[in-house]
């Protein structure tokens, strides 16, 4: 009895995980890219979330199509981020930006309360409530067409990372700017692109929390998007995969913390560990270089 | 003649890289102490292993007999020993006078109560950097710079405060990264007329420098790097002669073509 | 006009403090009750941005987390006073220390990161904060906080109500001021500075960068654990709702349009907050719609605030921009040659 519901809890932690690891993506991709910070992640989830539940409104059960309505949403704010709170401030310190970011994170909530009503909204139920046994691993369909989707937008990220033209550019940029400028590269739209790769990820995460939680409102960003910035700086802030693994490590980490205590505790494991991490190898998930400092 | 810094079998790899290899040093009380070689030779690297950046790989560093290397590098500063960088780092937005006052630093015992209540100790230590500092801008001749923004300077006279908030210290001995790059000839000049006037004043100075008329004409004691090691050793006419010396800069081609003819 | 304000001041020196000082003692007498809760609301803040200025203007050190040395000031406050029965005054000075103790705890692993990573660990220990305030029941009351703390009775004066608490925060304000105007001008202070400017050049020159760094925290988090300790018995209760992350998120706000890194900022930045929030109330919910849209225009057109001075590091450079717009010249009209 005890076994199986560890068992359950490791599958609820992998797929909570999972998102966070699709939003920590997100964020690694425009730290890397953009070379800032941002704390506008948890209101594009947000957005994202929006997005879906009012095309799953209009056009009914359609996940495709909700994913396509958050995705073009969430890159859109990612196009008004980045001329608002980046394209300015690349060279200049990075608290400038941070507080832009912080800025436009309080007019999208406050924005979203007035327009979306600041109450919480109970998500469709768009995909019908089915578990699959494997042996003595339970995973309802929720949870299964949650992972699929984070598995396969990170693997299509990861191609266009490393084989196409545009992915090499997305790279150059994120290592050095001037270099990346010097060879033809159009520094400013490649970034641009960048943030708003980074922010669609976190939209459709919007749309799988919704869907997996079955509410949405406002102010559901918060502690999603702190819970992504700690999973990206486990991964060094910069590093994609190792950005993922943390996300997934998170997940796995609060789910077991509240099978042995209370679900007020979650965010006590969550913060913890990162904190403990990080006093311990600063440096997160990454190994150190052996290079010059 | 007493040894004053003494590097013995220094090495310093990153990697797979030796950086620096195997180096020894004596640098005597009073000395102008030159450090040259090529670029890449590993003369700042060689400088940061005796100011404490890096610890080194193998061998330890000296100041009069005692072991520095492996404490951290405010430590060593607070053992007396000073230095420049080589791509300046002044504290560019706090004025020259500013920065010279921060040089004061281990010379003064003001805690955080003792600026919160003006006790003694800090109207002491304000009196004594006060004047210390106008003197030593004076010396260097920065006086009509105090209130500047250090950044908002030219280059060369850049390269004199940066020296001047060195100087603060009253350290036992001054390492300077490049003093003379970027400077004029004239520049270059009265810089090292400023040397020798520390020197006679009783500093001991050691420097890394590109400009070999600089060096020879102010250095009594020279040591050449190449590819991490030493090649040579000696006063400034005994390196000038040096045959490794001179393949290291010029190339064994042309050492060899100008011996045929 | 600031520098003839700069050159008035220089002046008249003490005639100016004489009428500030009336002012400021007199104030109860000519604001009503309801604008001195808007006046004591100003002081507090000033009091938190002034701590987080300490860390952040003068030290550079990115913090995000100052909401969690608020919430331990008052939470220590509050159980001293109604756990163990403690005076209010006896209370008020283990408040700011225990925030302090709990800032150079958070400085040790900030000793070894810079910048995000950083503000990050600041982000998780100010959640923490908030969790066990809000989890540990037994101790602080869990959701439910302390209620009745009562304010204090100074010579047979009971001191509740803005118009008379407003003295308790004027006096921590001015002490706050003091003390930092004299830190920052000395020794301590300018190795603060340096820190910030160039810590490895700083390091060169004898500044022991850790040992600074963590004075630095807990200088800061000592203030910011004294406002929260004045603050509880103000609002006469206290629980976790108050600590959030946007609360320091909001903190640190003020800071940047007041100017980091002057002294004045915080007073400037806190004052031109709350009286934004509170006059702009006749346009409902669209005023923090507003104040979120003035924070982004300030970062666009004074990035250092209102007080900061365009030459300092803090402002940004503009060099490095430059650079990198040349070299897509370069290419462009290499590319039209070609």
């Amino acid at each position: 009895m005890l076994s199986q519901y560890i068992i359950s809890q490791v599958v609820n932690g992998l797929c909570q995980g999972f998102i966070y690891a699709l939003i920590a993506l997100g964020f690694a991709v425009i730290v890397g890219i953009v070379g800032l910070a941002t704390f506008t992640h948890g209101e594009i989830i947000m957005i994202g979330a929006y997005a879906s539940y009012y095309i799953f409104l209009a056009c009914g059960h359609n996940l495709i199509l909700g994913l396509l309505a958050s995705f073009s949403a969430s890159w859109i704010v990612g196009i008004i981020i980045y001329k608002l709170c980046y394209e300015r401030f690349l060279e200049a310190p990075e608290h400038i930006s941070l507080i832009c970011t912080i800025g436009f994170s309080m007019l999208l909530k406050n924005l979203a309360q007035i327009v979306f009503g600041a109450e919480k909204k109970p998500m469709l139920n768009v995909i019908e409530n089915q578990i699959y046994k494997f042996g003595p691993v339970e995973i309802s369909k929720v949870q299964f067409v949650i992972m699929g989707t984070v598995i396969v937008l990170s693997t299509t990220m990861m191609i266009i990372f490393n084989k196409t033209k545009w992915g090499i550019a997305l790279r150059s940029v994120s290592q050095n700017r001037e270099a990346a400028a010097l060879v033809g590269i159009n520094v400013k739209q490649t970034s641009m692109i960048g943030n708003c790769i980074g922010c669609a990820m976190a939209g459709v995460a919007g749309m799988l929390i919704g869907i997996y939680y079955q509410s949405i409102s406002p102010t559901m960003g918060a502690t999603l998007s702190m819970k992504a910035f700690s999973a990206a700086t486990l991964g060094g802030l910069t590093s994609v995969p190792l950005s993922s693994l943390g996300g997934v490590v998170l997940g796995l980490i609060e789910n077991l913390g509240i099978s042995i205590s209370t679900a007020s505790f979650r965010d006590v494991f969550s913060f913890g560990f990162l904190i403990i991490m990080l006093i311990f190898k600063p440096t997160g998930f990454v190994k150190r270089k052996g290079a010059r400092p | 003649m007493a040894a004053l810094l003494e590097a013995k079998g220094v090495s310093k790899i990153f990697g797979g890289l030796v950086a620096v290899d195997n180096v020894d040093m004596t640098v005597n009380k009073g000395d102008i102490f030159g450090i040259i070689g090529p670029n890449g030779a590993g003369k700042t690297t060689f400088f940061n292993i005796c100011t404490g950046f890096y610890t080194p790989s193998q061998g330890a560093i000296y100041l009069e007999g005692q072991k520095i290397s492996g404490l951290p590098c405010d430590q060593i500063a607070k053992k007396g020993i000073a230095r420049t960088f080589q791509n300046i780092q002044l504290f560019k937005y706090m004025s020259v006078l500013d920065n010279v006052k921060i040089g004061f630093h281990i010379n003064t015992r003001t805690n955080l109560f003792d600026a919160i209540v003006h006790s003694k100790t800090y109207k002491n230590d304000e009196k004594i950097i006060k004047e210390k500092g106008y003197a030593i801008l004076e010396e260097v001749g920065l006086s009509k710079y105090a209130d500047t923004m250090a950044g908002n300077l030219p280059y060369g006279v850049q390269r004199k405060v940066e020296i001047a908030r060195a100087l603060a210290l009253e350290p036992k001995i001054l390492l300077l990264d490049e003093p003379a790059a970027g400077m004029n000839p004239n520049e270059t000049d009265s810089l090292m007329q400023f040397m020798l006037m520390l020197k006679e004043k009783g500093h001991t100075i050691t420097v890394i420098e590109h400009d070999m008329k600089f060096v020879m004409n102010s250095c009594n004691h020279i040591l050449v790097l190449n590819f991490g090691q030493k090649i040579c050793e000696g006063t400034p006419d005994a390196v000038k002669n040096n045959e490794q010396v001179k393949e290291a800069y010029f190339g064994k081609g042309i050492i060899a073509a100008r011996g045929t003819n | 006009m600031m520098d003839k304000l700069k050159g008035f001041y220089v002046k008249n020196k003490i005639p100016v403090w004489v009428v500030l000082m009336v002012l400021l003692v007199t104030m109860p007498l000519y604001v009503s009750a309801g604008n001195m809760r808007i006046v004591c609301r100003i002081m507090l803040y000033i009091i938190l941005a002034g701590g987080l200025n300490v860390i952040s203007g003068y030290c550079g050190q990115l913090c995000f987390g100052i909401a969690g040395f608020y919430c331990v000031g008052s939470y220590v406050q509050a159980i001293l006073m109604k756990t163990y029965n403690v005076s209010y005054w006896l209370a008020l000075l283990p408040s700011g220390i225990v925030a302090a103790l709990i800032g150079a705890v958070v400085a040790l692993p900030a000793l070894r990161m810079k910048g995000i990573f950083l503000g990050m660990i600041t982000i998780g220990f100010s959640e923490l904060m908030r969790l066990i305030a809000l989890n540990w029941t037994p101790v602080t009351g869990g959701a439910m906080g302390f209620k009745g703390i009562m304010a204090p009775t100074f010579f047979g004066i009971k001191m509740g109500g803005a118009s008379k608490y407003y003295y308790i925060f004027l006096f921590v304000v001015i002490a706050y001021m003091f003390c930092t105007n004299r830190v920052i001008k000395s020794r301590v202070g300018r190795a603060w500075m340096s820190i910030r400017e160039d810590e490895l050049a700083a390091r060169s020159l004898g500044v022991d960068a850790k040992k600074y760094k963590i004075l630095n925290f807990m200088y800061g988090s000592f203030w910011a654990g004294i406002a929260g300790a004045i603050f509880v018995a103000y609002s006469t209760y206290v629980d976790s709702t108050y600590f959030t992350l946007d609360e320091g998120f909001n903190v640190l706000g003020m800071l940047i349009i007041g100017g980091q890194g002057t002294l004045v900022g915080p007073i400037v930045g806190s004052f031109v907050a709350q009286v934004l929030t509170e006059s702009l109330r006749f346009i409902n919910v669209w005023r923090y719609v507003v104040y979120a849209a003035l924070i982004i225009l300030m970062m666009w057109v004074r990035p250092q605030g209102l007080i900061g001075a365009s030459g300092s590091i803090l402002a940004g450079s503009k060099a490095g921009k430059k650079k990198t717009k040349k070299a897509e010249k370069i290419v462009k009209s290499e590319g039209k040659e070609a």
